[in-house]
């Protein structure tokens, strides 16, 4: 404990207390980081790529499988499905920033003024937060999406509202940690404001455990998304959303599993990517 | 020892046989779980198909002929100005909680089904202008009605209008849609909301409509379970779960009928189609160039091949080709023709004018606002229209709401389209739709040569005039292209090979559990 106060008094942390791994000696994370990579390249280039563009149906070429030309096979109206993943990629990636935007810029605020302060300004923020995080994250974004009526840039708002909870809750964690240092004590010393505090000694320590439980965080909002777009709450019917895929393509399960599996993996292997990632930010 | 196994086998195949024999057990699976089950009050489909079975009608329709044939009541006289029918009843017949049926009893349903503190979602409507029921004598009942009303025999044929038990009723009160008590060839044992419904033998049925084949039940036991997931429907059917099941999806049909241990019944609804109803009162569906391009560029050959795997009819009008009174000649209109449809377009001023791929007119874009319902492959058949519609240069902005929310749309005129479709054996059904002041008018139609015409057919007796304005119906709802009719409705019901002598009353959608036998 006096240790690790001593320390911390002559190297004011700047960063995480011990530098992560390289990206390069991180298989599994340099991995994820191409896959995201990939699919966000894929969501930006869909119109040079297919420029046939996602919605293009041709019954005529209905439910066949993978095969040359149509890597992962058609859907059942006859659509490419990998030309629908790649342009599904701009639904699912987009609603997920703007989510996680809305997660970061709700959660972040509220858990470094309760855990920057402290107080009675902490309690209540908190108890609010508690209150908030009662409700199942699903449960609360299927709440938001019947009052703001269905609709992709609605479940963004209402996954993004879902995700602020937990965020401002590690926010506040991180900050409390921080405050606790003796240079903060320092700084306030000096006679520093409180807002100066957290804006200029809080959050610049706070970022490395911050922008990880983001990652992470995308995770969660992506997967949630989609949950909202496979039940129907979401983009319009034939929307090649991942989550809006799914839904469709299992009802061909048995006869072209692709038309599910393809999106479902998709999903799946961006969602571990994000938390891979995650992990790997917040290495200590 | 292998000789002796064979000439067991032998035995077991000569004592149980190969023919049907009675007794036995069926799962019967629904598609969906109904909100209540109060036939008198609900409204679902859903609920008639165990409760056909728990009730008996005064009068049943033969869904060969489509005529009427004696239920609870043996014969009936119609006045001359059809507004009072006299039933004659059977007599003997006992409610399962051995309540006598008579008049009194008939009354009785008929002033529960009126009253309006009973709120009922459907029975009351398929009583028109009904006015009283007066008691003549123990085994005579009359039912005067306000004005004439043709479809009446057709509606007491229904499971909606169905005897129960006046001593139940009052018994059970609103608790009576989990306590019913009928006259029917099966006993009304337990339901468990979203559960299971179960059903047992009634031995002592002997009262029969002669469309019947057998005089009580054949089988012991039947018990509803609730498959609402449209991917369940099939593996539970392959995996022995269910042994009857509604409302296959068509790629899982074809399937099915391949087997050996299964078959498909495919059972065609009368009633209205599957349509896209165009709002002719906001613009531009106003125009009916428009509106004849959107029918002549909509490639209905394709939507049911690709959707519907081929196993339901293209329609080509409002009514369903089974239904009685539908009238062939609407075959004739809005052959697929994009070229046409392009041309209308044009004519009707709306052109590509700035290279973006949809027509425009005076800075305005032709787009559509295209509301439907997440069931009955609506978003599947609207995805396809989009797409087809794209083409044309249409833009289609299509959402998935809720039935309510459907409801609040099309009383707000805030659609351009809107589909729906309906199960009825009476061609009545379109006054609901076409005549301005239908519950249904998501046409937005005012037509009063329409209304004259389905105001009068739905008063009169003779079968014959009645076809007659239908078919003039049928024929002006296509000239003013006030629909795009898609598909006609066919139930694909799955069963497994065992069960045999399945048949469906003339709705289509409710069975005649009485003549099931299990083969072994």
């Amino acid at each position: 404990m006096l240790e690790r106060a001593l320390c911390a008094l002559a190297i004011p942390p700047l960063g995480a207390v011990s530098p992560r791994r390289p990206l390069g000696r991180q298989p599994l994370a340099m991995l994820s980081l191409l896959w995201l990579a990939a699919v966000a390249l894929g969501a930006v280039l869909a119109p040079y790529l297919a420029p046939t563009g996602p919605m293009a149906t041709d019954p005529s070429r209905a439910l066949l499988p993978p095969g040359p030309g149509i890597w992962l096979g058609t859907d059942f109206l006859g659509r490419d499905v990998l030309v629908r993943l790649l342009w599904g990629g701009r639904w699912t990636l987009w609603m997920g920033v703007e989510a996680l935007a809305l997660a970061v810029g709700l959660g972040l605020p509220l858990g470094l003024a309760a855990g920057g302060t402290g107080g009675l300004r902490d309690m209540v923020l908190m108890r609010l937060v508690d209150a908030w995080l009662a409700f199942p994250g699903l449960l609360l974004a299927m709440a938001v999406v019947a009052i703001l009526g269905p609709g992709l840039s609605s479940v963004a708002v209402a996954v993004g509202l879902a995700a602020a909870a937990p965020y401002a809750r590690v926010a506040r964690a991180t900050a409390r940690e921080i405050r606790a240092q003796p240079y903060i004590d320092a700084a306030r010393a000096v006679g520093a404001s409180p807002w100066r505090v957290i804006l200029r000694h809080i959050l610049p320590n706070a970022a490395p455990a911050l922008v990880a439980f983001a990652a992470t965080q995308l995770g969660w909002v992506l997967l949630n998304g989609a949950a909202l777009n496979f039940l129907g709450l979401g983009v319009p019917p034939g929307t090649p959303e991942w989550g809006a895929m799914l839904a469709e393509g299992r009802a061909y399960l048995r006869d072209a599993p692709w038309a599910a599996l393809a999106p479902g993996f998709a999903l799946t292997l961006t969602v571990l990517a994000a938390n891979v990632l995650g992990d790997w930010l917040g290495q200590e | 020892m292998r000789r002796l196994l064979i000439l067991l086998l032998v035995a077991a195949a000569l004592t149980t046989g190969c023919t049907p024999r009675p007794g036995g057990r069926i799962v019967y699976g629904l598609t969906l779980s109904p909100s209540g089950i109060d036939p008198h009050i609900n409204a679902s489909s859903e609920l008639g198909i165990p409760l056909t079975s728990v009730y008996d009608t005064l009068v049943y329709q033969d869904p060969k002929t489509g005529e009427f044939v004696p239920g609870l009541a043996q014969k009936w006289e119609v006045s001359e100005d059809g507004k009072v029918y006299t039933f004659y009843l059977r007599r003997g017949v006992k409610f399962h909680d051995g309540t006598p049926f008579n008049a009194e009893a008939v009354r009785f349903n008929l002033e529960r089904i009126t009253s309006p503190d009973l709120a009922s979602q459907k029975a009351r409507f398929m009583l028109g202008p009904y006015e009283r029921t007066e008691v003549v004598d123990e085994y005579t009942v009359r039912i005067v009605l306000k004005e004439p009303f043709a479809p009446l025999l057709d509606s007491l044929s229904q499971v909606y209008l169905a005897m129960a038990s006046p001593t139940a009723v009052q018994k059970w009160g609103s608790e009576y849609q989990l306590h019913q008590v009928g006259t029917g060839p099966f006993l009304f044992v337990e339901y468990i909301p979203g559960d299971h419904l179960l059903l047992r033998r009634n031995p002592d049925y002997a009262w029969g409509p002669p469309v019947y084949g057998h005089k009580t039940a054949q089988l012991e036991e039947v018990e509803f379970r609730f498959f609402t997931d449209p991917a369940t429907r099939s593996p539970a059917l392959e995996s022995g779960e269910a042994d009857v099941m509604g409302e296959i999806p068509p790629q899982d049909a074809a399937r099915l009928q391949g087997s050996k241990d299964f078959r498909i019944e495919a059972v065609a609804i009368p009633g209205v189609s599957l349509m896209l109803f165009m709002n002719t009162a906001r613009p531009p569906l106003d125009d009916l160039r428009v509106r004849q391009a959107l029918l002549f560029g909509t490639d209905r050959r394709a939507i049911i091949s690709a959707v519907f795997r081929d196993t339901s009819p293209v329609a080509c009008g409002p009514l369903a080709a089974v239904t009685f009174g539908y009238n062939p000649m609407v075959c004739e209109f809005y052959p697929y023709n994009p070229d046409q449809a392009a041309a209308l377009l044009e004519q009707a001023g709306w052109k590509d004018t700035d290279g973006d791929g949809v027509r425009d007119q005076g800075g305005q874009p032709l787009a559509l606002d295209f509301y439907l319902m997440g069931w009955g492959y609506m978003p599947e058949v609207g995805q396809l229209i989009a797409d087809q519609w794209s083409r044309l240069g249409v833009r289609v902005n299509s959402q998935v709401v809720s039935y309510p929310e459907a409801l609040e749309i099309a009383k707000e005129g805030r659609h351009h389209l809107m589909p729906f479709n309906l199960s009825g054996s009476d061609p009545d059904i379109l006054r609901r739709f076409f005549h301005s002041q239908g519950g249904f008018n998501w046409s937005k139609v005012n037509d009063p040569e329409m209304d004259g015409w389905l105001g009068e057919a739905a008063r009169l007796s003779d079968r014959n005039r009645r076809a007659d304005l239908y078919s003039q119906v049928q024929m002006r709802v296509m000239e003013s292209a006030l629909i795009i009719p898609i598909r006609d409705y066919v139930n694909l019901n799955g069963v497994n090979n065992r069960v045999q002598g399945l048949r469906f009353d003339a709705q289509g959608w409710f069975p005649w559990l009485i003549d099931v036998t299990l083969a072994q």
